[in-house]
């Protein structure tokens, strides 16, 4: 029979003591979040109707809704997503499926890193050189999107290497086997068992690519545009840039305003991720391993 | 994949718009000076109303970014509350491109202080000693004055960053030409910035274009002299030119305006144009009329 000593009692008591400990901690994670909602909707529900979403700003941007910045965000959003994943994407398939362990590769990868570590208004003056003025593209969605799409193009690179990395190696031996080429062996087997990781870094790029307002201030959004974008080449005004506009440039805001545009903000990011947790949830559902 | 269907054709269709859109609307782009940039808003704004085939798209960032991008060739219309330098000229000069100054408008700049502050009026020299760099007043008794609620009377001095032309005028004005300023102040990223820090700190002392003055800040009677009379800023003393610290607003256009961009103008410095400026708060180009 086994009984417990002084010294087994003591190290139990810590083992709880740590859990209990480290739990708090995690809680306090949520504190934030909650509180920044809670301010949010506190301050700024007021001003959140169909209306405020759907019309533009009138009387000086002190009055009116914000649909020129909100369509401008989504704008901007998608032209990025639609440059950074397929290129994403790609360079991810190369290293993980094609690139032997060389230097070249490790290169790559330093570069990797290095970009994700590029601070966003380094890039902001990047895309304003390279984009605005040496491609001639003038200060437009297109610049301002591909600056967006370069900043987060080591999430979806990383993201989408990890979940290539999480398809069992057993699968593509199997595949190869059977006699389908390198090709054939990605587009059929690996690449469908990993979209649900490759989506996971989409939303990531997609929260963060909302929220960025140095890399597009110089690069494609202003402060006021009475007109909504029509193309890639015009500019946009945006709801990241617009609730700083509000809250720091413009006299005479009512106070409830800039919470509102925050609040709208926060709920657009937080509906497009739970769109996609949704969906990766159904994806998960249909994984063979 | 269905998804990159839909992607491909979004992308298609996004270019195809663009192509199709390119001759029906022009585009003016107008940026620059952060006290200008409410005045273009709302002229912007109001100009889609009577011209919706004209967009206007406005951003700020400071006179020093309207003319750097008017230099680059990146606007149409650069706004700012100063002048170009001789070396700026030179420089758009080499970049092939010949800014042309007008101006739309005057603006007061007011010196504020806390409600609490008992000041009254300051004389140049006075604000000389204060935000000069060998100044000698940093505190408010070395004014003669007590300001409650402000702990070792200590002048909390609030200005601007250093690429905005109100920071470059108010340099000029009361700092004189080769003045520069005290280490030590607070450099704020926008008009509505200081008033705001002002409004909080009891200590504190800053300048502003009088449009962002509000109820909660004080105004100080600015006298050019030591002893002299001092002048309260308001569009009024600011157009008849008896407020000492008062600037003209400029718009530069690459070369002398033409067709929309000249049209664009012309309503400006029109009745109309002019009356959206004297409402918000600065000084109009001519004697006007508004109801």
């Amino acid at each position: 029979m086994f009984t417990a000593t002084e010294l087994n009692r003591k190290n139990r008591r810590i083992e709880k003591l740590i859990r209990l400990l480290f739990l708090l901690m995690t809680a306090l994670l949520i504190l934030p979040v909650l509180i920044i909602l809670a301010t949010l909707v506190y301050k700024g529900g007021s001003v959140i109707s169909i209306d405020f979403l759907f019309t533009d700003p009138t009387n000086g941007m002190t009055a009116g809704g914000i649909f020129p910045a909100l369509l401008g965000t989504v704008w901007l959003v998608s032209v990025a997503l639609l440059i950074s994943v397929p290129l994403g994407v790609a360079a991810a398939i190369y290293l993980s499926e094609y690139a032997a362990d060389n230097w070249l590769t490790r290169l790559i990868n330093l570069a990797i890193i290095n970009l994700a570590g590029v601070p966003s208004i380094v890039h902001a003056l990047f895309g304003v050189g390279a984009f605005v003025i040496f491609f001639g593209f003038g200060t437009s969605i297109l610049a301002a999107s591909l600056t967006l799409a370069i900043m987060t193009l080591p999430v979806v690179i990383v993201a989408t290497r990890e979940s290539l990395q999480a398809v069992p190696q057993s699968f593509r031996e199997a595949c190869w086997n059977m006699g389908a080429t390198r090709w054939q062996t990605i587009r059929r087997v690996v690449l469908p068992n990993a979209v649900s990781g490759i989506l996971t870094g989409v939303i990531l790029e997609v929260s963060r690519t909302a929220g960025e307002t140095a890399p597009i201030m110089f690069t494609g959004a202003v402060f006021f545009s009475p007109f909504l974008p029509q193309g890639i080449m015009d500019q946009t005004m945006a709801l990241s840039l617009h609730l700083f506009v509000v809250s720091t440039q413009v006299p005479g805001v009512p106070e409830n305003l800039p919470y509102g545009v925050a609040l709208v903000l926060i709920a657009m990011v937080l509906l497009m991720n739970s769109i996609s947790i949704a969906f990766r949830m159904y994806l998960r559902g249909k994984k063979k391993w | 994949m269905k998804a990159k269907f839909f992607s491909v054709t979004l992308l298609t269709a996004g270019i195809a718009l663009t192509a199709l859109n390119a001759g029906a609307r022009t585009l003016i782009q107008n940026k620059g000076s952060d006290t200008l940039v409410n005045v273009a808003q709302a002229w912007a704004e109001q100009y889609a109303k009577i011209h919706p085939e004209v967009a206007v798209a406005v951003s700020g960032g400071g006179s020093g970014t309207g003319i750097a991008a008017m230099i680059n060739g990146t606007v149409d219309i650069a706004n700012a509350s100063r002048k170009m330098k001789k070396k700026e000229l030179k420089l758009a000069e080499k970049h092939g491109q010949n800014p042309v100054e007008h101006v739309v408008g005057y603006d007061a700049l007011a010196v504020f202080v806390h409600p609490d502050n008992p000041i009254k009026s300051l004389s140049f020299a006075q604000l000389k000693q204060i935000y000069g760099r060998k100044g000698k007043f940093s505190k408010w008794t070395d004014l003669g004055v007590q300001v409650p609620g402000c702990k070792n009377q200590e002048i909390v001095l609030v200005s601007r960053q250093n690429n905005s032309g109100t920071y470059a005028y108010f340099k000029k004005a009361v700092l004189g030409r080769k003045g520069k300023y005290r280490m030590g102040t607070r450099d704020m990223h926008g008009s509505k910035d200081v008033v705001d820090l002002v409004e909080k700190t009891p200590c504190a002392i800053g300048y502003s274009g009088l449009a962002y003055a509000t109820d909660h800040v004080k105004m100080v009677c600015v006298a050019k002299e030591d002893g002299g009379p001092c002048v309260i800023p308001s569009v009024a003393t600011a157009s008849d030119g008896s407020y000492p610290i008062a600037r003209p607003l400029f718009m530069y256009t690459n070369g002398e305006p033409q067709g929309k961009v000249k049209d664009y103008l012309d309503w400006i410095l029109s009745d109309v144009g002019q009356c959206i400026i004297l409402k918000k708060g600065y000084a109009p180009v001519n004697k006007i009329s508004c109801e």
